[in-house]
């Protein structure tokens, strides 16, 4: 079936879309604000700052590229994006060079395994048997009805915007598979569904990551990281600011509570 | 002669990708896999839509994709298919289907993040990322290794 491509305004494809893309829309409508094309990539690739992105890339407010979309689909390349920021700044952009590295990996990996990428690479390394994680999502997860002011505004980022800060992948892919004893693979295909730069690769390896079926330990975080790099925004209007809060203890603390079976010294906490 | 249809895949929304550039003011063709459309948002589609409008002339489509690009072949009067590697299984089984039916597939190269000796690319270890970062980090860091 031929679609057309004679839009004028952004609005009058949003609409077509919409007419021609009956099931995607019944599931999930949001159209996000950020604009695909060329245009807007090399936008984005005339800001970046590499030597601000390798001092605040883990704050929400951090100078990040917001590149991951483009080159997903190849808009761009990543030896472009490498090359504009050794350019720029020389070996001070080793920091972005690296994450850069990490997208090529995990594509190497792919190419290796293919459809393996949803396989577990290896076991959990947290003390539980696989039969112990469920294998679907919880509804309060995906619709952001935690009660958790952080997780429930990832949540309607994700679905509003298609995009989330890189500390907030790994926040919310630690607190569903850690904290939910929910399955990766439930978690990688949400963020499948509405992430732009969604690709099975760097999602799913990801969340492999984080989950310790493709990494020597878990990934854990405390609300003492999260209020760090959000400038504590979340916390202040959480309804368990106060008490309740799952993630307001030390990393000991909570190395027993999440992992009671664990071998002492397993565990990933904090930063990548 | 408009022989070649060039394929434009998920993998390579670029309107300047080797193949556009390659084969100049040949018809190039999109399709939105009805499969895949079972399983992403709407703006997800958005984006990839957004993104090939930009491409000269593009041509979309939707359906099963292999069964889309003989339709757009034969519309444009093609007698083979052009399109840039991509790594995804789901490619590979297109290329497959298509290849299965007869259809000559030329597949160009992706650009590349590194550019590894075969003797290099054999050795290289994935089983963590800090001993693929070890192996690759000096030509990374390097301008003299560029493609571009």
């Amino acid at each position: 079936m031929k679609l057309r491509t004679d839009f004028i305004e952004r609005n009058e494809l949003h609409d077509y879309l919409h007419e021609n893309f009956p099931q995607a829309a019944a599931r999930s409508p949001e159209i996000s604000e950020i604009r695909g094309g060329r245009q807007a990539a090399e936008k984005l690739l005339a800001r970046i700052d590499p030597v601000k992105y390798s001092k605040t890339r883990n704050y929400l407010d951090g100078a990040i590229t917001r590149l991951s979309p483009y080159l997903r689909h190849g808009v761009l390349t990543l030896d472009e994006v490498r090359v504009s920021a050794l350019q720029r700044a020389g070996k001070a952009a080793e920091k972005l060079v690296n994450e850069l590295g990490w997208r090529d990996y995990w594509q190497r990996v792919y190419q290796q395994i293919g459809d393996g990428v949803w396989k577990d690479r290896e076991s959990y390394k947290t003390g539980f048997r696989l039969a112990d994680y469920a294998l679907k999502l919880p509804d309060d997860i995906h619709t952001g009805k935690t009660g958790l002011a952080c997780l429930d505004a990832f949540s309607h980022e994700l679905r509003a915007t298609g995009f989330l800060h890189n500390h907030v992948r790994m926040w919310v892919a630690s607190y569903i598979v850690h904290w939910r004893q929910v399955r990766w693979q439930a978690g990688a295909s949400w963020f499948l569904e509405h992430l732009l730069d969604g690709d099975p690769a760097s999602n799913n390896l990801s969340w492999q990551w984080v989950a310790s079926t493709f990494s020597t330990k878990p990934y854990f975080f405390n609300r003492e990281n999260i209020d760090q790099f959000t400038d504590g925004k979340f916390c202040r209007q959480c309804p368990l600011n106060t008490q309740g809060c799952p993630f307001d203890a030390s990393y000991d603390e909570l190395q027993q509570r999440l992992f009671p079976n664990m071998n002492a010294d397993n565990f990933t906490g904090g930063r990548r | 002669m408009n022989d070649a249809l060039i394929w434009i895949y998920d993998d390579c929304l670029n309107p300047h990708s080797p193949a556009l550039q390659k084969y100049l003011n040949h018809p190039a063709v999109y399709v939105f896999d009805e499969e895949v459309l079972l399983n992403i948002s709407l703006k997800r589609i958005a984006f990839v839509y957004e993104c090939l409008l930009e491409i000269p002339a593009i041509q979309i489509r939707k359906g099963v994709v292999s069964l889309e690009l003989i339709a757009a072949m034969h519309e444009n009067n093609c007698q083979r298919i052009i399109t840039i590697a991509s790594i995804a299984p789901h490619f590979k089984q297109i290329v497959v289907a298509l290849r299965q039916r007869n259809i000559e597939v030329e597949i160009l190269p992706a650009p590349t993040f590194v550019n590894l000796s075969s003797g290099d690319l054999q050795q290289l270890d994935l089983k963590r990322f800090s001993r693929y970062w070890q192996q690759v980090k000096r030509q990374a860091m390097s301008l003299k290794e560029s493609l571009c």
